[in-house]
């Protein structure tokens, strides 16, 4: 029986005990032991991007990360933005631009979003394209989810 | 389930790793973790380098510029100090996969994983970088162009890990990292690196081989011949015949064979155009 | 154009915002792995790691004696059960024989998915190897190892004619071919070989099943079809299918992949022998191994023409490699065949084809569903002989294409056809240069698809309240049907589309459909919505009439949910009128449809069929795509700069919902011209993960991509829309390879178009590659 650890996570600001097993996944730890579904399994390979969270501001892939190195950082998922500003602006244009099909990819866009729109007000499309080249889509052919970055981000300069 | 452990210091981290060999080292966890999740690598203990001081950071030294192993790829993207003949490195960074990829791995890692299609060895190559390496038994310097010794196995010994890599001060000219790649952010199919030096030009070629292609011989020889075709073409030959590419889903050999002295024409032709823009 | 819910006035053509957009923007939407039960246990599945062997037994003993196992299924535990859309080939497990590397072969329950996983790696599985077979060629070789040694007893639901490792054989021919040629003054011919691709939607395939102290099973799983869950698990457990409920969480994306069944059955046969839920998600490289993909295929096609470009004659003849199990395959041959032809009029047009079993996973549906295979080369070849009748691609479409009275290859009448106004378009658009004042690199193809086929229902009932509920049994996997056939009952009802609630669909409640495939949701599903709507309207008609006493001629359907009395301002609200109906007289309202598609696919005046798979097929959507391409002729590498996508659908109910479907069709179709190839090394597939096998970024996708909506409405429509899900995807592939023929002079007849196939084609001008 393998020795758990008792770990203290910051999550979308508040800290949580968790007891976890050696060297999991900060995604398997989010989804199984903290009830966070937001986060996804796509590939668990880090390629496919639904399983992105944001770690100390950072929009990072959260089945590479494991849960015993996140002590002491602030980690957030989409459920942490509820109060931001520039979240609020873009899942209002993701939801109105047709950019959300299936919806899989969809939380880890808007972080990957929000986290590059808090660093660069004001992207050009080609910007919006390569911020996001780490969220793959299958649904939409990304045009309608680079249209509702780029109308957010014009919304908030204003 | 292994279990994580985080040394403060380069010795605590070697000394584990000596008398742990079922240990593997923690870098940014993008490769490794990565592997450990497909179940293609298994590991008693995850040793973590995170913690250690020595190893971050990117320093501009009388030396050269020092880049830490702990050097995140979105650090070295967006280095200002990587400029002229080292921004071949700059850009090769960031070509890595994705945003979020290049936030947690890191240029030790990378370079000790030693993927033949990886971006960081032939632009580290072509600029005639320098690995420094601790173990056991102190610490060494590796040239970059003999730290790759067969495919996926490097100059690293028995508990010992890389430091840093240090790039010597960057020359004003010119310097261009390519790769073919089916997608945005794929390994590479091939790649070229390539840096200006007076009227000679550094070359190394990526993906073609189980480490980075480089034959100064052969450069030396080009020196001053780079408008002469003919030249640029035995140049290419050259470095093609010291490549071992393979067959993969990327592409075939024979494919990697002809990109060779196209990719050398095309990246001479963009750096002279650089050059007359300067 | 954005609209804000709640909305009122009609609905139908606005571009509303899909009904779950909120709940997925917020990371609320709950998919099949998401999901949990108390007392749930972990699935997990043993893959066969050899290609094709006898299975003599298994050695289960260290498995179940692990940490956490609670139960193991293998073939043992199945009874003799087959499933299969079209042969009945396949067990709920591995039974007896394995065929292919990947293939499920036992499966464990146990406390967490990492002790169900390393219990897998326990179990001993004693195989007999037989040969394999890789290619349709071995398969039909003489003294081939037969993989389905009873395949003339399966049952089968159309004249297959299975004999050895033939699945099935399909011959559709018109006119009189073999004498054509002689009567062409152009001639093309070619072969063509297309690759098989996965369908990576980002959630991988999942299921969780539960059965209750009456031995009834509740499954949810992620799914295009509840419906087909329940016939497949029902067929191969022997279960009857009131035994069985069938559900739906949120879908993340199929394709094609959710359509027939992956891990359902294991997962009920799991749950029943452990006595508690399980639940089971795919690993992506699982996905991409154990259940399907779209068929490779090997074409020879042959075209004949007049010298000033009228079509005479055709022959397609193809090869599909089946995979292990038949599956959706033999509609996909009949279907690629019926498509063949392409939107043209060509008098004499043979198409015929085999399909063989081979040991490799089972290749089955996938948006397109055979037609962008064969159109690669169609479509091609219609510029060949353009270009040597001297007319350029987009007149020659327009001077062959098929007209309004028309009938399609083989039979069916063609009502409505925007195909010339979607060639206008198309030409309008690509008018003048590049950006950058280059020349465009452009290619043109044209193509049809249907929309229709087999059954489908609605319920519509008024609640308490008036508000009103709908359900149709149609899962929703993203592209929103939920939505369009809310916009549909709320056009009928004139109500706002907020005062719609739409079910989710349950094998218990909902009505039959068939699924969501075929481009068939708004079509076939829109259709018995806006019936059944129309029953509760003139149900609420007649109640009104009876309230105002008042004939039913004087009452009249109003905005919002009123009806009134006609030439008065007298009205009364939905909810008066269903308290009425619930509480004093009349009964609750509820409005049903169902219906089966049923126009038939052939005419025997017509044509000759043989091992036709569909008797009714659907009416015909059409469409023209352009793309503008840029080679780069030191590498080979090819990128798509600009699309515009015509499509003619009938009638956008929803338009921006149209639009995503022909841009999210042709970023996949591009994947599948450009770089998208599943790969086998031997018997194993090489790259059955993300790392290797790569799909489309944000990055690589045109700047530019132009949806083009074009309604010419089908008149057995609702509201005369018809689908717009595959048609996008159709004709990517030959529109870039008619791209990169100008660009590089070079015809190329191998997909996926790789950068290294252009670059071949590029440094050698002649012959093929």
């Amino acid at each position: 029986m393998t020795r758990k650890t008792l770990l203290t996570l910051t999550l979308n600001g508040e800290d949580t005990d968790v007891a976890t097993q050696g060297t999991v996944t900060l995604l398997e730890t989010l989804r199984e032991d903290m009830g966070v579904l937001s986060v996804k399994r796509g590939c668990n390979q880090g390629v496919c991007g639904s399983c992105t969270v944001v770690i100390d501001g950072a929009p990072v892939r959260s089945c590479l990360t494991l849960s015993a190195m996140c002590e002491g950082r602030d980690l957030r998922t989409i459920e942490g933005y509820e109060a931001d500003r520039t979240m609020k602006c873009l899942q209002k244009h993701l939801i109105e631009s047709g950019g959300i099909q299936c919806g899989f990819c969809t939380s880890g866009v808007l972080l990957s979003a929000q986290t590059y729109l808090t660093e660069n007000a004001s992207p050009n499309r080609a910007e919006v394209k390569s911020a996001l080249s780490g969220n793959l889509c299958r649904c939409t052919g990304y045009r309608t989810i680079v249209d509702a970055v780029c109308d957010a981000a014009e919304e908030l300069a204003q | 389930m292994s279990e994580l452990i985080r040394p403060d210091t380069i010795e605590e981290a070697t000394q584990f790793l000596v008398s742990h060999p079922d240990a593997r080292v923690l870098a940014g966890g993008a490769t490794l973790i990565a592997m450990r999740n497909a179940g293609l690598v298994e590991m008693s203990h995850l040793v973590s380098l995170s913690g250690i001081h020595d190893l971050q950071g990117i320093e501009k030294t009388p030396k050269g510029i020092r880049i830490g192993a702990m050097t995140r790829h979105c650090e070295t993207a967006g280095c200002d100090l990587l400029t002229g003949s080292l921004a071949v490195v700059r850009q090769a960074a960031g070509m890595i996969a994705n945003r979020p990829v290049r936030n947690m791995g890191t240029m030790g890692g990378a370079v000790s994983n030693a993927d033949p299609a990886a971006d960081y060895l032939p632009a580290l190559a072509c600029v005639d970088a320098i690995a420094t390496i601790a173990g056991p038994d102190g610490r060494r310097d590796v040239a970059i162009t003999e730290f790759v010794e067969d495919w996926y196995e490097t100059a690293l010994g028995e508990g010992e890990i890389l430091v840093s890599i240090t790039l010597p001060l960057a020359r004003d000219e010119p310097s261009l990292y390519r790769k073919v790649a089916r997608v945005t952010g794929d390994y590479a199919t091939a790649s070229c690196a390539m840096a200006m030096d007076g009227d000679a030009v550094r070359v190394a070629i990526g993906a073609c081989g189980p480490g980075p292609i480089r034959d100064t011989d052969a450069e030396e020889e080009l020196r001053g011949n780079l408008a002469n075709p003919d030249a640029v073409s035995a140049f290419a030959a050259r470095l093609a015949g010291l490549a071992d590419p393979i067959d993969d889903v990327r592409g075939s050999a024979e494919y990697r064979l002809a990109l060779i002295p196209r990719l050398i024409r095309a990246g001479l032709k963009m750096m002279q155009t650089a050059e007359v823009a300067k | 154009m954005t609209v804000q819910t709640p909305f009122t006035g009609g609905t139908v053509g606005v571009p509303v915002a899909k009904l779950d957009n909120a709940e997925k923007a917020e990371g609320k939407a709950l998919y099949i792995a998401d999901l949990y039960l108390p007392g749930m246990l972990h699935g997990a599945i043993l893959p066969s790691p050899v290609p094709h062997a006898r299975i003599r037994g298994y050695k289960l003993d260290a498995a179940l004696a692990a940490t956490g196992v609670v139960a193991i299924v293998t073939g043992d535990d199945v009874g003799e059960g087959r499933m299969g859309a079209f042969i009945k080939d396949e067990h709920a497990i591995a039974k007896g024989k394995v065929l292919y590397v990947g293939e499920p072969v036992a499966a464990v329950a146990a406390k967490t998915e990492a002790q169900a996983r390393a219990a897998c790696r326990l179990i001993e599985v004693d195989y007999e190897e037989l040969p394999a077979i890789l290619t349709p060629e071995e398969g039909l070789a003489e003294g081939a190892a037969i993989l389905h040694e009873n395949v003339e007893d399966y049952f089968k639901v159309f004249d297959a004619g299975s004999v050895g490792n033939l699945a099935t054989r399909t011959v559709l021919e018109e006119g009189d071919v073999a004498r054509a040629w002689d009567g062409c003054d152009i001639v093309v011919e070619g072969e063509y070989t297309t690759q098989a691709q996965a369908h990576v939607a980002m959630e991988p395939c999942g299921a969780l099943a539960d059965v209750d102290a009456a031995g009834r099973v509740t499954l949810w799983s992620a799914n295009q079809s509840v419906f087909r869950v329940q016939a497949n698990v029902s067929e191969s457990l022997s279960l009857p299918m009131s035994k069985l409920r069938c559900l739906t969480p949120r879908v993340g994306g199929g394709f094609g992949n959710k359509m027939e069944p992956h891990i359902q059955p294991i997962t009920v046969a799991l749950a029943m022998k452990a006595k508690k839920p399980v639940k089971l998600i795919l690993t992506r490289e699982e996905d991409f191994e154990m259940v399907r993909a779209r068929h490779p295929y090997k074409i020879r096609m042959k075209t004949g023409a007049m010298n000033d470009g009228t079509l005479v004659a055709r022959e397609c003849e193809v090869l599909l490699d089946c995979g292990a199990f038949a599956d959706d395959s033999p509609g996909v041959l009949g279907y690629s065949l019926l498509m063949c032809g392409g939107p043209y009029r060509i008098p004499h047009l043979k198409a015929h084809g085999k399909l063989v079993y081979t040991n490799k996973l089972r290749f089955g549906a996938y948006r397109g569903f055979g037609n962008p295979q064969v159109s690669f080369a169609g479509e091609q070849q219609i510029d060949e002989i353009a270009a040597r009748a001297g007319l350029d691609p987009i007149a020659m479409r327009r001077h062959n294409m098929l007209r309004d009275g028309d009938s399609w290859f083989v039979g069916p009448k063609i009502a409505s056809n925007g195909l010339p106004e979607c060639l206008d378009a198309i030409e309008k658009a690509v008018v003048g240069k590049r950006v950058d004042g280059t020349p465009r690199n452009l290619g043109i193809a044209a193509t049809a698809h249907i929309s229709g086929l087999l059954g489908t229902g609605a319920i519509v009932r008024m609640l308490e309240d008036g508000s009103i509920s709908l359900n149709t049994g149609a899962t929703d996997i993203g592209q929103g049907s939920d939505t369009v056939l809310a916009q549909i009952c709320a056009e009928r009802l004139k109500v706002p589309l907020d005062m719609i609630s739409v079910a989710s669909p349950d094998t218990d409640g909902s009505p039959y459909n068939w699924g969501t495939t075929a481009s068939r949701v708004t079509y076939t599903t829109g259709r018995a919505v806006k019936a059944a709507a129309g029953k509760v309207v003139d149900q609420a008609l007649e109640y009104a009439a009876q309230m105002l006493e008042c004939d039913i001629e004087d009452v009249e359907l109003r905005d919002g949910g009123r009806i009134g009395r006609v030439g008065s301002n007298t009205d009364l609200s939905f909810g008066i009128i269903s308290a009425r109906a619930h509480w004093l007289e009349g009964g609750p309202i509820v409005g049903t449809e169902t219906l089966v598609f049923d126009q038939p696919t052939h005419d025997p005046k017509r044509a000759v069929a043989l091992g036709l798979p569909f008797p009714r097929i659907g009416i015909f959507s059409f469409a023209a795509l352009a793309v503008d391409v840029d080679v780069d002729d030191t590498t080979g590498e090819t990128r798509v700069l600009e699309a515009w996508s015509a499509a003619d659908v009938g009638r956008a109910i929803n338009p921006r919902l149209v639009e995503v479907q022909l841009e999210g069709g042709f970023v996949q179709g591009m994947g599948y011209a450009l770089y998208e190839e599943m790969v086998w090394d031997g018997p194993k597939l090489a790259n059955p993960s993300l790392m290797d096998y790569k799909i489309s970024t944000s990055r690589d996708v045109p700047d530019k991509l132009h949806s083009i909506i074009v309604e010419d409405p089908e008149p057995t429509g609702p509201y005369g829309a018809k689908g717009a899900g595959e048609i996008g995807l159709n004709v990517v592939p030959a529109a870039i390879a008619n791209a990169v023929y100008g660009a590089t002079g070079f015809r190329h007849r191998h997909l996926p178009l790789t950068s290294e196939r252009v670059l071949n084609g590029i440094l050698s001008q002649e012959g093929e590659v």
